[in-house]
């Protein structure tokens, strides 16, 4: 399991080089990766490239490829270096993953800790949380004392004079 | 209902009929519509205000009236009771009922205000409303219950006024879902299906257009593919479509084609846009040309301002209530305001299972509307 998360960490962590949200992730059928992304909100410019929703399109064209139904992802673990968010945490259900293993709670969007969606769907994936938690904080931590170079939101800058 | 078998059979024909006349008669209804749209609030700034018991004593001297108020607004401070004024008349409130912990007044003062313990001269509980007042009528019933202070905003009685948009705003609105409508009627075309069936259809899609308001344009439009693809609702395409027009984007089935089409069009599929460009030919398209400190030089952008930036500022009209993954995404994407006509019971995150936008958790909040049918 850990050896799964440090491959999400190291994404995670190639995220914060090309100064994005140090997200990453990976999905995982049979012990084996299948899929694995990181955040590319910025390089995209499109502000819902989250790591997972980067996976799900890896999954999706590999079942186009390979003739398989989408209920292929009820086979898939997720490992995500922080709490999906609400959107990514919906996405994942909408594709009907099996299961959701995160590192650090995300306290400004998680798909739990701020609104549960788990409530509002009804086929739901375990989730669980706190996987090399404080090492996905870091990376956090690491990236909100810089500022993010594309928003011209200056409350980032507030934060680097803390 | 169980029909004799005696009778012909009720006619087939009657009940099939093609989507696009369904679509039609929305359509018709919507441009007869008088009404103002609705703004989706917090249930809090509509419900009547609940009440809660607060212990409320009797001054047996007027006297002391502005003393006691002094004395319990230093000793008794009511977090939660701010918005009450503390008294009324000769009864003064001393706190919630909830403060006293099944104890008697008297040695509750006893014990937290000694000094007030002989200027009532009896005790009673009252309701009191429980939370302040965020519009003048919560405030006027309030008042019934017990006086409050209230800070009237402007804003919040246009909310609740029922008269939100003008004659005007209302007909661009109604336009751009108009727009909608048609979206969806051209890529459904020759769709037959019964009239439940349609419904049904219907409410498991969604059509999505992005305007820029202060341009009076349309960025991007989206039909929906989330039979192939289930992450590709009509929103999440949109938002992908906007950044198109911002030199980016990550759905791009033809990359060498997507590079020849003019940046400010590229959110919207060329045929489709011809096609809208008829049917609607007052509508500007196109987005704002984009740019971008990354992708200019100092010359280039000289007395330029940077953008736009994600869907700063754009409002967003929808066929359906737009689902949880749709919905956290037009907050990720900081649009400024979401339309949609029909409400998504099942996972719905405007209005029907949660409220996204009056979340104040989260960073970014826009407005949302409904009602226009
Ligand atoms: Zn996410
Ligand atoms: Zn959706």
């Amino acid at each position: 399991m850990e050896e799964f998360m440090h491959r999400a960490l190291q994404l995670g962590g190639e995220a914060l080089q090309a100064q994005e949200v140090p997200v990453g992730c990976v999905f995982v059928v049979d012990n084996k990766i299948i899929a694995e992304s990181r955040n590319r909100v910025n390089e995209t410019r499109n502000p819902t490239r989250h790591a997972e929703i980067n996976c799900i399109d890896l999954v999706i064209e590999y079942c186009k490829s390979k003739n398989l139904r989408h209920d292929y992802f009820q086979n898939i673990t997720v490992y995500v270096t922080v709490e999906p968010c609400i959107m990514c945490a919906a996405a994942l259900n909408n594709v009907g993953v099996k299961e959701v293993i995160y590192g650090c709670a995300n306290d400004r969007f998680g798909g739990k800790t701020v609104c549960d969606v788990s409530k509002i769907y009804s086929n739901n994936y375990s989730l669980s949380g706190n996987l090399l938690a404080d090492e996905a904080m870091a990376l956090l931590k690491l990236f909100y004392k810089g500022t993010n170079p594309l928003a011209p939101d200056p409350k980032c800058k507030k934060i680097l004079k803390e | 209902m169980a029909l004799d078998s005696a009778e012909p059979e009720p006619k087939r024909m009657k009940t099939s009929n093609k989507i696009e006349e369904k679509l039609d008669e929305y359509l018709k209804n919507m441009k007869s519509a008088t009404w103002n749209l609705t703004p989706i609030v917090e249930e809090d700034l509509y419900k009547p205000i609940p009440v809660v018991q607060a212990s409320v004593g009797i001054i047996r001297d007027p006297k002391d009236i502005s003393k006691t108020i002094l004395t319990l607004n230093d000793k008794v401070p009511m977090k939660e009771l701010q918005h009450l004024k503390r008294a009324q008349k000769k009864e003064i409130v001393i706190c919630p009922l909830s403060y006293l912990n099944g104890a008697k007044i008297e040695e509750y003062l006893e014990n937290n205000v000694k000094e007030l313990k002989e200027v009532f001269e009896e005790f009673k509980v009252c309701d009191v409303p429980s939370r302040p007042p965020q519009v003048r009528k919560q405030f006027e019933e309030s008042n019934k219950v017990w006086p409050c202070n209230f800070h009237p905003n402007k804003y919040n009685e246009k909310l609740v006024s029922g008269s939100f948009y003008n004659e005007q705003e209302l007909k661009t609105h109604r336009q751009y879902m108009e727009m909608v409508f048609e979206v969806t009627k051209f890529y459904m075309k020759g769709l037959t299906a019964t009239n439940i069936d349609s419904d049904k259809i219907l409410r498991n899609l969604n059509t999505c257009v992005v305007v820029d308001p202060s341009i009076q344009s349309v960025v991007a439009v989206c039909f929906d593919n989330r039979l192939k693809h289930p992450v590709q609702h009509s929103a999440m395409l949109a938002i992908d479509n906007v950044a198109k027009t911002q030199n980016g984007g990550s759905w791009v089935a033809d990359r060498e084609k997507h590079e020849t089409i003019d940046s400010t069009l590229r959110g919207i599929d060329e045929e489709l846009c011809c096609h809208l460009k008829e049917k609607f030919p007052q509508v500007k398209f196109g987005a704002k040309k984009f740019k971008s400190k990354r992708d200019m030089s100092e010359e280039e952008l000289q007395g330029n301002d940077i953008g736009p930036y994600l869907c700063t500022g754009y409002y967003i009209y929808l066929l359906n209530e737009p689902c949880v993954m749709c919905s956290m995404g037009l907050v990720h994407a900081r649009a400024k305001r979401v339309f949609f006509c029909f409400n998504n019971s099942e996972f719905g995150a405007l209005k029907s299972k949660v409220k996204l936008q009056t979340i104040t958790a989260l960073n970014h909040h826009f407005e949302a509307f409904t009602g226009f049918l």
